[in-house]
């Protein structure tokens, strides 16, 4: 018990700072309040550092994984803490700066917002961790409760309230979905242990097939789960919550709960594995799940990439291709651990690569979005959302501009950068499992969406300014010093992880043991 | 299919459906008492909307303020911290001495209640007992 207790420090150090800025965010002193910052910052850093002596789960079929999923956590987290900066309270503390106002804490919302960020990135290490289903599901809840009011109170426009009700609805529904997949799991194997679930349904494939229940209760799971993911069946929410949300909450939606979903999902399918038949010699999952995480693959990917065809809005281009993204890592779900040692044979080193290729690369474009801001007609200031927006950006701020193109070119999957190798495992493993069909739909998809990716690349690079516009809607940098930070990072992430060998470390941290060992030896037998 | 429920398992339950047997009873019963004997006089008062002895004015769908409702959600607080610490206090005194946990467990206790407070301060400093 208390060696479970050792292994959450860094959940502890996260939680604590969230605690802590929920009361700083408050203060009022400015200083104090401006040290919000800071905290999560420094708390990040060292949840990061505590993560490494994380001691691998025994018995558990994945025991690497919450060590890899919390670093990545991380990493990426800090880099999504600089795009937040500057959200909460800017025009507020403005006018308290310009001594127009009183500071009064019941209208700012620093510290609710650092403090929620925090909460959603605890949940998201939780999830990494979990080895049981009560547990996994606290902690899909404790990713998701805190974004909602996240995008809800990004901005002060309607759109963001509209986008935080529609997201609420939505993921309640996918909540009670999983949930209800969750019962008919406990339902079928009579434990919420995932080793102890695992020798269940050992026991009933050894014993001529797998319990009905038991598969209906995986479907529903991870179609319930596939609302985290943004995949098709539970994907329409994204273009518009993406959209209504500032973009740097939309980098956080793309990333956090989309790798609590795959951190979920791996670990649900880790209880039946994925066991080798004649025509998957290296092994698939039982044939109802995997026919439906093919159709869900299939679909995901095609969804998105057509349909980002059609956007003018930069966000909305992304949230689809977010979607695509999605249906791409299903693929490695679906080739599962592979049967060789290899990196190259592993479907799940290749999703927990790709998460955090994705949650690197993403960062950047979200991160030209926030950083540039459109001034309007009446002297307000938007988002720099249209495509239009980016034309000829490379000339006329550079460092955006290339923050574009490296980082869409990344998406796409470009050989010398980090997308290609984040996409090139995900092809070897399906081929390795045998799912040929599959890997040539992956294939065309990426073909598809070469055609936005560019467009994104081609208008900040090879469009000249259009001057005309630039006149009566001038477009500035927002002065927020860690937007642009972000995306330049994002863009170093980009060029140094392709050449820095952090394939490794998805390989250990997807370490798959088809033997588990149950805690006492008891297994409760159910039917 | 074997039986859900054995009949001795019900047996259990005797005494709480007697209880409510009684209960429905003694209110049935009273009702009809002091319907069949008491007196029955009506007037425009002692009809008129029951408000604690004091006279009824103006309407009931009146507008509150809004920090009754913070109130009630600091409230929530002190609910949640009962429900979580009852259990835990019943099932304290039966840990395993020999496995000498005991301090996580306090630990564990000390840490949700510290997070409560937290909760208190951040209400505290949000302006919710500030009534002006």
């Amino acid at each position: 018990m208390i060696e479970k207790l050792q292994s959450l420090w860094p959940e502890i150090t996260l939680l604590t700072a969230a605690c802590v800025v929920m009361i700083t965010g408050q203060s009022a002193s400015a200083a104090v309040r401006r040290l919000s910052w800071s905290i999560c910052a420094a708390a990040l850093i060292a949840a990061g550092l505590l993560a490494y002596s994380t001691t691998a789960a025994s018995g558990h079929a994945l025991p690497h994984m919450a060590m890899y999923g919390k670093i990545v956590t991380c990493v990426v987290g800090l880099l999504l803490l600089l795009m937040v900066a500057g959200i909460a309270d800017r025009a507020y503390e403005a006018e308290v700066a310009r001594g127009k106002t009183v500071f009064d804490a019941i209208r700012a919302t620093r510290g609710e917002f650092y403090a929620f960020f925090m909460f959603s990135l605890t949940g998201l290490m939780l999830c990494f961790g979990a080895d049981d289903l009560v547990w996994l599901f606290l902690a899909l809840e404790l990713v998701s409760l805190p974004t909602y009011i996240m995008v809800a109170t990004s901005t002060s426009k309607n759109a963001s309230m509209e986008a935080g009700v529609k997201y609420f609805f939505l993921g309640a529904l996918g909540a009670a979905t999983f949930l209800y997949g969750f019962a008919l799991i406990y339902g079928a194997t009579g434990a919420t242990n995932l080793v102890q679930i695992h020798s269940a349904f050992a026991a009933q494939i050894a014993a001529g097939g797998l319990n009905t229940i038991g598969i209906v209760g995986l479907i529903l799971a991870v179609v319930g789960v596939s609302f985290k993911i943004a995949a098709v069946p539970m994907h329409f929410y994204t273009p518009d919550v993406y959209q209504g949300a500032s973009a740097s909450v939309s980098a956080f939606l793309a990333f956090v709960p989309k790798s609590a979903g795959f951190a979920t999902i791996i670990l649900l399918l880790s209880t039946v594995g994925w066991l080798p038949s004649s025509d998957y010699p290296s092994g698939a999952l039982p044939m109802p799940v995997h026919a439906v995480l093919w159709v869900m693959a299939v679909v995901t990917m095609t969804v998105g990439n057509v349909l980002a065809l059609l956007q003018t809005s930069v966000k909305r281009t992304l949230a689809y291709s977010s979607i695509a993204h999605s249906g791409y890592m299903l693929v490695g779900v679906i080739a599962g651990p592979g049967k060789g040692d290899d990196f190259a044979s592993s479907g799940i080193a290749a999703v927990l690569f790709y998460l955090l290729v994705y949650g690197v690369t993403n960062v950047g474009t979200f991160a030209v979005v926030a950083a540039m801001q459109r001034q309007n007609r009446d002297g307000t200031h938007s988002e720099a959302d249209r495509i239009e927006d980016l034309r000829g950006m490379c000339a006329t701020n550079p460092m955006m501009g290339w923050t574009m193109v490296i980082c869409s070119a990344s998406l796409l999957g470009l050989p010398p950068l980090l997308g290609f190798f984040g996409k090139l495992p995900l092809f070897s493993a399906g081929i390795s499992g045998g799912h040929i069909g599959l890997v040539v739909i992956l294939g065309l998809n990426s073909a598809i969406a070469a055609f936005y990716y560019l467009r994104l690349a081609a208008y900040p690079l090879l469009e000249s300014p259009d001057m005309a516009a630039r006149t009566s809607n001038p477009i500035t940098q927002v002065p927020v010093t860690g937007r642009w930070l972000a995306g330049v990072l994002s863009v170093v992430g980009v060029i140094a992880l392709a050449i820095w060998p952090v394939t490794s470390a998805a390989k250990f941290g997807a370490t798959y043991k088809t033997k588990v060992a149950v805690p006492g030896g008891q297994v409760a037998q159910g039917k | 299919m074997t039986t859900v429920f054995a009949a001795a398992e019900l047996n259990a339950y005797l005494p709480v459906l007697l209880l409510v047997a009684m209960a429905v009873t003694f209110a049935i019963a009273n009702l009809a008492a002091s319907a069949l004997i008491g007196p029955s006089r009506q007037g425009a008062i002692k009809s008129g909307t029951y408000e604690s002895g004091m006279n009824p004015i103006g309407t009931a769908r009146k507008r509150f303020n809004v920090r009754f409702y913070l109130i009630a959600m600091v409230f929530l607080v002190f609910d949640i911290e009962i429900i979580f610490l009852y259990p835990w206090a019943v099932t304290f005194p039966s840990l395993d001495q020999a496995l000498a946990d005991g301090g996580v467990w306090l630990g564990r206790i000390g840490f949700f209640l510290l997070t409560s407070i937290v909760a208190y301060v951040y209400g505290y400093r949000k302006g919710v007992f500030r009534f002006d």
